[in-house]
């Protein structure tokens, strides 16, 4: 049961990674308050599905939805949220102005909700969602849980099946363009801030949606859970993994998670020092940040792009003498051959040792 | 009419201490064009030390400050070595991020060394004074001299010394400036060593003013720090402490009206919107980075 | 043969240095218009104006009948204006085959939406683009790298990439911000035939340009600029004897006498 708990884990988390990827990855925008949009997400769910609060305990709404509801409805509302933060931090500011942006927007989120205890009860924060549906779905607590489980692994499936289709896509592909280059993106007509604005709120989506997920995992917020150390778990995860890879974030997000987890979790632990482990690891996380960004900044999976499989025109021979002449002489396939495995070697050769360079490193 | 000025003093000595961190943060950045994110560790840092210091010196206030200050002295130029000299070339935000990493690092070296709960000086607060219209403590006015002292003394550097010349001509064209002979390398080294000592001292006032303090001290800071190096602009030292000085004003103020616990929401807001429309700083008028599009 | 773009009284200053000065000139359609002019004339910043990277302080553009003041680059592209910038920006991380792809501007297609729910239709039509590209990437000898990251092309063949991409662009109008710099006389040639190419097709293309053999032997009608202002316009063949001309470039035409 403890490896149902940590694989859930982990497959919740990377389907948030996934929705960063896009932004990150492939967008190019460090964003600082994605996990604003999981907490946000969290905490809607729960104030959608508990029902009323009893007092001393407080929180705004309080309904009785059923969650897929409640959660499809904390969505919208952290889409909407992104939406705003998005639309005044992605107009006009890159790199560090817009990180820091991000950063100051979410940590006056995190205050007001740790602050203003009529939204979700301040430091104690909502609690008391405990496996929905379990009656209903007439099962054990720990079947609920193998179950959930399941539903979170089909989830990722289907955010993975997602999320590559429209990496391959037109979409993706203009992304990233605006990603390498903003002013050529403009100059061939493409709306630079509309791209980036488009893939804000669909990483957010995914965040809102992991939220909720989220809640019915731990069955309680507060604001102790919103820490950036998560976050940099996600980002840890996503570097290691590579950057605009779905495949090597999902590998990342397990590997820097689970493999993190298990590793300290034999790190022995003083009984006058208990920070001791949870310390270690944030130091192990910190430092795997610095070496990946400083030796291999792309990742273990470098990003693929779609590769073009159709056919190569044949040489121009039967083109007219006056075109041949403006273009070089026509080649045999023998040439041809030859010549598109000299340039492949040459350009290889020519990039050297770094796979991916680039003004995003 | 007392609770307005009582509360732009309270004011002035936030704002002190800020522009201690903020002129300092801004001396980073000018010479490296970094944002350091693991500023706010040098803070700390320097509070640590003072507190560790204090087994030898005791009540000291003088010797935990230069403990303090020497301790961030050290952790800027460790930094620099470390980290900025390894990521040259690269990207600010790539360095930015390693700086974040740094910061975790650094923060829970700290935990595993003192502990996560709250220490705390012991160094009295001394009497309070009445000084014009305003309210202050001993500290306080200590703490507001010793900002103005450091405003001066950097000052004086800038301007007046060949050091500080150096920093200037690197903090506008560094390429320019090596070509031109200064030894870049040593001189960056030692505006790092500058700052951190400067931002050691803060670290060590802060704790002081502030009662108790853990790991997250500088951390927190940090976000402050950036409002005010913002709204002074980025690379600008003398600028800096106008921004300290508006947002400490300003987040009192909105705190005295409002409730003291949404001080640092105002202030967070503030950093937004500086960053929408004077992201070069409240004195110039320039719009930042991307392309219209 | 009308003037596709109008260019009226164009007027720029940064801070106290006046750019642009009530620049005036028209680019017809079918023909190679030349921009020539020594260093701070003002040649690229009435492109950048020209195509939405800066706003005019005064003045007009009008392309193909429509006024181009106030638009965003973006905006202005789609009208058909394709430009490049002095030095050579490909997306380093595409491939050669997407970079060109890039260049059909099918901005249906690229709807977050549409990408997600309609992929394989729009993979099939992509089919014909593709080939198409393939077609021009054969014609500028990039085939064989169209896999490639386009960071790992050489200096030339990044060149060639960047004209791949404005012959797949089928633009009207092309601006083209100092071609020939650092190329070697072969790949000279080769860009010389594209240009030519290009008119030829019915485009209207501009040049800016400091190689006047080249101009020479590419333009149709070519514009001086000199401290902001036009000097003077018409066939090159003309330039030699205005007086203004060759006092702006008094030693820097070498390639007569």
């Amino acid at each position: 049961m403890y490896w149902v708990s940590v694989i859930t884990e982990a497959g919740i988390f990377a389907i948030l990674a996934l929705g960063l990827d896009v932004i990150w990855g492939w967008g190019g925008d460090f964003d600082l308050a994605f996990y604003g949009y999981l907490a946000l997400g969290s905490y809607l769910t729960f104030v959608l599905t508990i029902g009323k609060p009893t007092p001393p305990v407080q929180y705004i709404l309080g309904f009785h939805l059923p969650v897929l509801l409640s959660i499809l409805l904390a969505v919208v509302v952290v889409v909407g949220l992104a939406a705003v933060i998005g639309a005044i931090a992605l107009r006009n500011l890159r790199d560090i102005y817009f990180a820091v942006t991000t950063l100051g927007a979410v940590s006056a989120l995190y205050l007001l909700v740790e602050n203003y205890t009529p939204l979700f009860d301040g430091y104690n924060g909502v609690y008391g969602l405990i496996n929905p549906g379990q009656t209903a779905l007439n099962l054990t607590y720990n079947g609920y849980r193998i179950v959930f489980l399941g539903v979170v692994l089909v989830l990722l499936v289907l955010a993975y099946l997602l999320v590559q289709r429209l990496s391959r896509s037109p979409f993706g592909r203009m992304l990233r363009a605006v990603r390498e280059d903003e002013r050529a993106a403009a100059a061939y007509g493409r709306p630079v801030f509309g791209a980036k604005y488009r893939a804000y709120l669909f990483g957010a989506a995914l965040a809102g949606l992991t939220g909720g997920l989220f809640a019915i995992f731990i069955s309680a917020f507060n604001p102790s859970a919103w820490t950036p150390q998560e976050l940099l778990v996600i980002y840890a995860a996503i570097l290691v993994g590579g950057r605009g890879n779905p495949r090597g974030v999902i590998l990342g997000v397990f590997v820097v998670y689970i493999g993190f987890i298990e590793l300290t979790r034999y790190l022995p632990s003083p009984a006058s020092r208990p920070d001791f482990a949870p310390a270690a690891r944030q130091i192990l996380i910190g430092l795997m940040i610095i070496l990946m960004l400083r030796f291999r900044p792309e990742g273990l999976f470098r990003e693929r792009p779609g590769l073009d499989r159709g056919p190569v025109p044949p040489a121009p021979a039967a083109a007219p003498a006056s075109q041949r002449a403006a273009a070089l002489p026509g080649l045999t396939s023998e040439e041809r051959a030859r010549r598109e495995g000299d340039a492949s070697k040459a350009a290889r050769r020519r990039a050297g040792k770094t796979e991916r360079v680039g003004k995003t490193e | 009419m007392t609770t307005f000025f009582v509360s732009i003093g309270i004011g002035l000595s936030t704002a002190a201490i800020l522009s201690l961190s903020a002129v300092a943060f801004t001396l980073e950045y000018a010479v490296s064009r970094i944002a350091n994110f693991a500023h706010g560790e040098f803070l700390t840092i320097g509070a640590y030390a003072a507190y560790s210091g204090q087994t030898i010196f005791h009540q000291n206030v003088a010797a935990a400050a230069v403990i303090a200050a020497a301790a961030g002295a050290a952790a800027g130029l460790a930094l620099n070595f470390g980290l900025i000299e390894q990521f040259r070339g690269r990207s600010a935000i790539t360095v930015f991020i390693a700086t974040l990493g740094v910061a975790i690092i650094v923060e829970n070296v700290l935990i595993i060394i003192y502990g996560a709960a709250n220490v705390t000086y012991g160094f009295g607060q001394g009497k309070l004074h009445h000084v014009g219209p305003f309210l202050w403590t001993t500290s306080d006015i200590e703490v507001i001299i010793s900002a103005l002292a450091v405003a001066g003394i950097i000052y004086l550097l800038l301007q007046r010394t060949r050091f500080g010349k150096a920093v200037r001509a690197i903090s506008q064209d560094r390429a320019l400036a090596q070509v031109s002979g200064i030894p870049a390398r040593r001189i960056i080294m030692q505006t790092w060593a500058l700052a951190g000592a400067v931002a050691g001292f803060a670290g060590f006032v802060l704790a002081d003013t502030v009662g108790t303090f853990g790991p997250t001290l500088g951390f927190g800071f940090l976000l402050l720090t950036i409002t005010a190096t913002v709204a002074g602009g980025l690379g600008r030292p003398y600028a800096t402490f106008g921004g300290a000085l508006i947002v400490g004003l300003a987040i009192q103020i909105a705190g005295t009206y409002t409730s003291s616990a949404y001080q640092l929401v105002f202030a967070f807001l503030l950093l937004v919107l500086l960053m929408l429309f004077r992201p070069n700083g409240v004195f110039v008028r320039r719009s930042a980075v991307a392309v219209r599009a | 043969m009308s003037a596709l773009l109008e260019i009226e009284n164009l007027t720029k200053s940064f801070g106290g240095v006046h750019a642009v000065r009530s620049c005036t000139f028209s680019v017809p359609e079918g023909q190679v218009t030349g921009l020539i002019g020594p260093n701070g004339a003002g040649k690229s910043t009435v492109v950048d104006l020209v195509s939405g990277f800066g706003q005019p302080d005064s003045g007009s553009v009008t392309f193909a009948g429509q006024p181009l003041a106030g638009k965003r680059p973006d905006v202005i592209s789609r009208l058909g204006l394709i430009r490049t910038f002095q030095t050579p920006r490909e997306w380093r991380n595409l491939t050669v085959m997407d970079n060109v792809l890039l260049a059909r501007r099918r901005f249906a297609s690229e709807s977050l939406w549409r990408s997600l729910t309609r992929a394989r239709r729009i993979r099939r039509e992509e089919e014909a683009d593709r080939a198409a590209v393939r077609d021009i990437l054969e014609r500028f000898q990039l085939a064989e790298l169209r896999n490639e990251l386009a960071v790992r092309l050489s200096g030339g063949q990044k060149r060639l990439l960047e004209f791949a991409r404005i012959a797949a662009a089928e633009a009207r109008l092309i601006i083209l911000d100092e071609p020939m710099g650092g190329v070697n006389p072969v790949l000279g040639a080769r860009i010389g035939e594209a240009v030519r190419q290009f008119a030829a097709e019915g485009r209207a293309v501009v040049v800016v340009e400091h190689n006047l053999p080249f101009i020479e032997n590419t333009c149709h009608q070519v514009v001086v600029m000199d401290l902001g202002e036009v000097i003077a316009q018409g066939p090159f063949s003309g330039l030699r004897d205005n007086p203004r001309v060759v006092d702006a470039y008094l030693g820097m035409d070498q390639s007569h006498e």
